[in-house]
């Protein structure tokens, strides 16, 4: 749940709300009850399959990394001191767990290439398998493939700093909550990412 | 800088780009997600304690050499010290 950044006062108080929920629900967690577990997969699920999806962009390793991150919770929660809120915490146990699968699927692809070079194997390498319609493929969705093509080969900490303020529409400093550094940090790397990808991602649709 | 860039309307275009990538279909786990946490937590409790390296035979069988060859070090050089000792000739 993303605190509301109207000025209304009706509007400022629903974050305190939200704030004072985490904080019965995590006491209730500590205390070991099932129920508050629940409710915390069950409030928090969405978001966390979300950005995992958004870094990941597979519907499998997201579920995987969603339900890595609920375990470690459960495991964790007794040591959670309250610095940060629930939803930052979520949000950093999500997005390093699928950084981490993304490293690993790296790592596994560089390995299979490898072992494919020297012989090992004769199994043919080749790319995870696009199940897009060709008609689908219109000039604006091909565009948008590009983009998330790019922001994949992004440096790690642009790529969730994009993904964060782009997809899941986190303030800067809710950003930088999340990357544990500076609005200033999150600013400069923002900028970084928007320009490397307005380099790359060039809209073919006017040129003819 | 690109062409995208040098274009006059490319801030609108990469704008209009921005919004596509936010209104994208909202990406929701399948039902019955919690069941499924559920049933992790079960396995999770269910595996023994043991780091993740320890389980791998090749790494066990290595440990097992690597223990071997450093505790057989000492009894080696003491079996072949006491009889060498035992049998050299009493120097003059």
């Amino acid at each position: 749940m993303l605190p509301l950044t109207s000025d209304s006062p009706a509007c400022a108080q629903v974050p305190t709300l939200a704030v004072d929920a985490d904080a019965d629900l995590v006491a209730q967690l500590q205390g070991g009850s099932e129920a508050a577990f629940r409710t915390l997969v069950d409030r928090y699920q969405g978001q966390v399959y979300r950005t995992a999806y958004s870094l990941l962009r597979n519907p499998e390793e997201a579920e995987d990394v969603a339900q890595e991150v609920f375990v470690e919770v459960y495991q964790t929660i007794a040591r959670f001191r309250g610095e940060a809120s629930l939803s930052t915490w979520l949000y950093r146990l999500a997005t390093s767990r699928a950084l981490k699968n993304c490293r690993r699927a790296r790592a596994k692809k560089r390995f299979a290439f490898l072992t494919s070079l020297l012989g090992f194997d004769n199994k043919a390498l080749h790319e995870p398998p696009d199940h897009a319609h060709p008609q689908a493929l219109l000039e604006g969705q091909q565009q948008l493939q590009l983009l998330l093509a790019h922001i994949a080969r992004l440096p790690e900490q642009q790529q969730v700093a994009f993904t964060l303020r782009h997809e899941q529409e986190l303030s800067y400093e809710q950003i930088a909550a999340v990357l544990d550094t500076t609005v200033a940090a999150v600013e400069s790397l923002l900028f970084r990412a928007r320009q490397t990808l307005r380099k790359h991602v060039k809209p073919s649709f006017r040129h003819v | 800088m690109s062409d995208f860039d040098m274009r006059p309307d490319a801030d609108s275009e990469w704008e209009a780009l921005l919004n596509q990538l936010r209104t994208q279909p909202s990406a929701q786990p399948r039902p019955f997600f919690y069941g499924r946490v559920q049933a992790r937590l079960a396995a999770e409790a269910s595996r023994p304690w043991l780091p993740g390296w320890v389980r791998r035979p090749a790494y066990a069988v290595l440990l097992g050499a690597l223990v071997l060859a450093l505790s057989g070090d000492n009894a080696a050089f003491a079996s072949a010290a006491a009889p060498a000792a035992a049998t050299a000739p009493a120097s003059r």
